[in-house]
């Protein structure tokens, strides 16, 4: 048997002493989901009595004054939160998975989706402060984080001991909110719920602003982190034999999710099943190759964007949260993944 | 087997090295220069310390007191990168996320040499085609690593190790979980890296095999060295005894010439022959 000249699967790109490596199918199945995330971009943006031409119009600024309106107040700040929050809890998602060498480990799952809502509601219903509830949502996340990570004993954190503990955490975090909402009165509360749940409507155009810029930094980080996040997937002493920095790389990759997820809770709430489904999707259609966080950056954002759709027109003219509608259509999907492939298999 | 003093140049020792878990000392004080070209077998009982040196050797565990030398450098002061260019290590709890076939798992030895612009060389491509022809995994290179017998794993980790291209390579206990057959595989694939010129220095657990594939022996116990040398001329009865606490009689291999134990039993005196 010959041996090829690239590995198997994949292309390359040569000028001199340069060369750049790629999964074939990786790369086809992140030009399929940019391509279907811009399709439902124009989709949305376009929908009901909108032509093509009047939106982009009104995108622009030329159209008239109610389709301008439309267009760039309520449609676009809806469509780029939505994207952005699925984008980074996509990210954050697979790289917490590949963290904690365990698919269940994703940011919601231990506790730092809670962290973030309990504080938020907090600052709605208890505690009034003059900060706005998505920096409180941030600086839930980050104390969410800190208190896993410290009670799961620091950076050997991995596998089970990070998850229960991470449980833990989110269960305390959940309760508290439940309790500020039981003793609030019914307009606090009702000003909190979309907190609870995860929504899309009337985000905070800051909050959207700080998550781009985020993802602009995290993304390209995320994709420097690459190489060690495949190493990170064998033994602990593979790693370091084959050169890994090991402490520093899971260091920076527990903070990168950690801030990822705080920016999109941030501007979303709780959406956070995005994180444990994206993923999923990036692997089933990539193949098994590699860590593939840009891919499920792609697939959160296409899901979240679907998701809102779906709240907005199902039952219209009433809204079911974005979250909701993540849980009930990701959930069986989620089973149907993990019942389809044999159990205890790494990410 | 010829046995060949220990030559000068010692590209990995030891000096005072000291290693602990916590407050446990597991090794004190410990000097020790790995002869180059040469294979070095690290032999004694459970618990002697010896995973624990060669995690040290491979900067797997920071040392309690002293150092540890690559080139005359400490190691902890070297770049990890760096120390992955010059030093290959196959660990015991040696695993890979599952679904990798043999090839990909080789091509994983290549990191350290790889960067975020040079992602794949023809220089890796040939390297990588040695090492599949050195483990004779050739024939194998796109089957999955679960489908394979553990002699055949056993053999794809090691052409890890080689495509990582570097003078020095580490194991622990390399055959631990193979039968006889596979265990001479792989012991006669170091032998054969050992010849191209590879510095190797590994733990083994049974004594025979060390002093039939070695050329130069540690015999350590509770943390300490009790021999070193060529396993013919260290490997004496007494040896034996203050290892293992067994007495035996030993034997020379009518092949090899390497020695071999034979009638072990526990020591009447091992009380007397341990204080």
């Amino acid at each position: 048997m010959s041996i090829p000249t690239t590995p198997p699967g994949h292309g390359v790109l040569r000028t001199g002493r340069h060369s750049l490596l790629w999964h074939r199918r990786s790369a086809t199945v992140g030009m399929a989901l940019a391509a279907m995330l811009l399709l439902s971009l124009v989709f949305c943006l376009t929908s009901g009595d909108l032509g093509m031409g009047e939106a982009l119009a009104a995108l622009l600024g030329r159209g008239d004054e109610m389709q301008t309106l439309l267009v760039r107040e309520l449609r676009l700040p809806r469509l780029l939160a939505g994207l952005l929050s699925g984008a980074a809890l996509g990210a954050a998602g697979c790289l917490m998975q590949t963290l904690a060498r365990n698919r269940l480990a994703t940011p919601g799952m231990v506790g730092i989706d809670n962290g973030a809502t309990a504080f938020a509601v907090a600052s709605i219903v208890a505690v009034p402060t003059t900060l706005a509830p998505s920096a409180l949502a941030l600086s839930g996340a980050a104390t969410a984080a800190a208190l896993t990570f410290v009670l799961a004993a620091g950076a050997g954190a991995r596998g089970y001991r990070f998850i229960v503990v991470g449980l833990g955490i989110g269960a305390l975090f959940g309760a508290a909110t439940n309790l500020m909402l039981a003793r609030a009165d019914i307009d606090a509360a009702n000003a909190a719920y979309p907190w609870t749940v995860g929504s899309l409507n009337a985000r905070p155009a800051l909050a959207v602003w700080l998550l781009a810029g985020g993802l602009a930094l995290g993304l390209p980080l995320a994709k420097l982190l690459a190489r060690a996040l495949m190493l990170m997937r064998f033994s602990d002493s593979v790693a370091i034999g084959l050169g890994v920095r090991l402490s520093a790389m899971r260091a920076a990759t527990l903070a990168l999710s950690v801030a990822l997820t705080g920016l999109a809770v941030a501007v979303a709430g709780p959406v956070g099943l995005v994180a444990l489904i994206a993923p999923e999707v990036a692997r089933y259609l990539g193949g098994r190759h590699g860590v593939p966080v840009l891919n499920a950056a792609l697939a959160g954002a296409l899901l979240t964007l679907l998701a809102d759709w779906l709240g907005r027109t199902l039952l219209a003219p009433v809204e079911i949260p974005v979250g909701i509608v993540m849980a009930v259509i990701g959930a069986p999907y989620l089973l149907w993944i993990i019942l389809r492939q044999p159990a205890g298999r790494q990410p | 087997m010829t046995s060949i003093s220990p030559s000068t140049t010692a590209p990995l020792e030891t000096r005072a090295l000291s290693m602990a878990y916590g407050e446990r000392s597991i090794i004190e004080g410990l000097n020790l220069r790995l002869p180059a070209g040469q294979v070095t077998a690290i032999v004694g009982p459970n618990g002697c310390g010896k995973s624990t040196l060669l995690a040290g050797l491979a900067r797997l565990q920071k040392p309690s007191g002293g150092a540890v030398l690559l080139d005359g450098k400490a190691i902890g002061s070297l770049p990890t990168r760096e120390v992955a260019r010059r030093l290959a290590l196959l660990p015991q709890d040696a695993s890979a996320p599952e679904g990798l076939t043999v090839a990909e798992l080789i091509r994983f030895g290549r990191q350290p040499h790889q960067g975020l612009f040079q992602q794949w060389s023809e220089n890796d491509q040939r390297i990588i085609e040695s090492a599949l022809r050195a483990a004779d995994l050739v024939e194998l290179a796109e089957r999955p690593l679960e489908s394979m017998s553990g002699g055949q794993r056993q053999r794809a980790w090691i052409a890890m190790a080689i495509a990582q291209d570097t003078p020095l390579l580490l194991l622990d206990e390399p055959t631990s979980a193979l039968d006889l057959g596979h265990q001479i595989e792989v012991f006669e694939l170091i032998r054969q890296l050992a010849e191209a010129g590879k510095t190797i220095v590994m733990v083994v657990h049974d004594l025979s095999s060390a002093c039939r594939y070695a050329d130069h022996l540690v015999a350590m116990k509770d943390g300490r060295l009790l021999a070193e040398g060529a396993p013919s001329q260290v490997v004496t009865a007494g040896l034996v005894e203050a290892l293992y606490g067994v007495c035996c009689t030993l034997m020379s291999d009518p092949l090899s010439g390497t020695p071999v134990i034979v009638g072990a039993s526990r020591a009447r005196r091992h009380e007397a022959a341990g204080t």
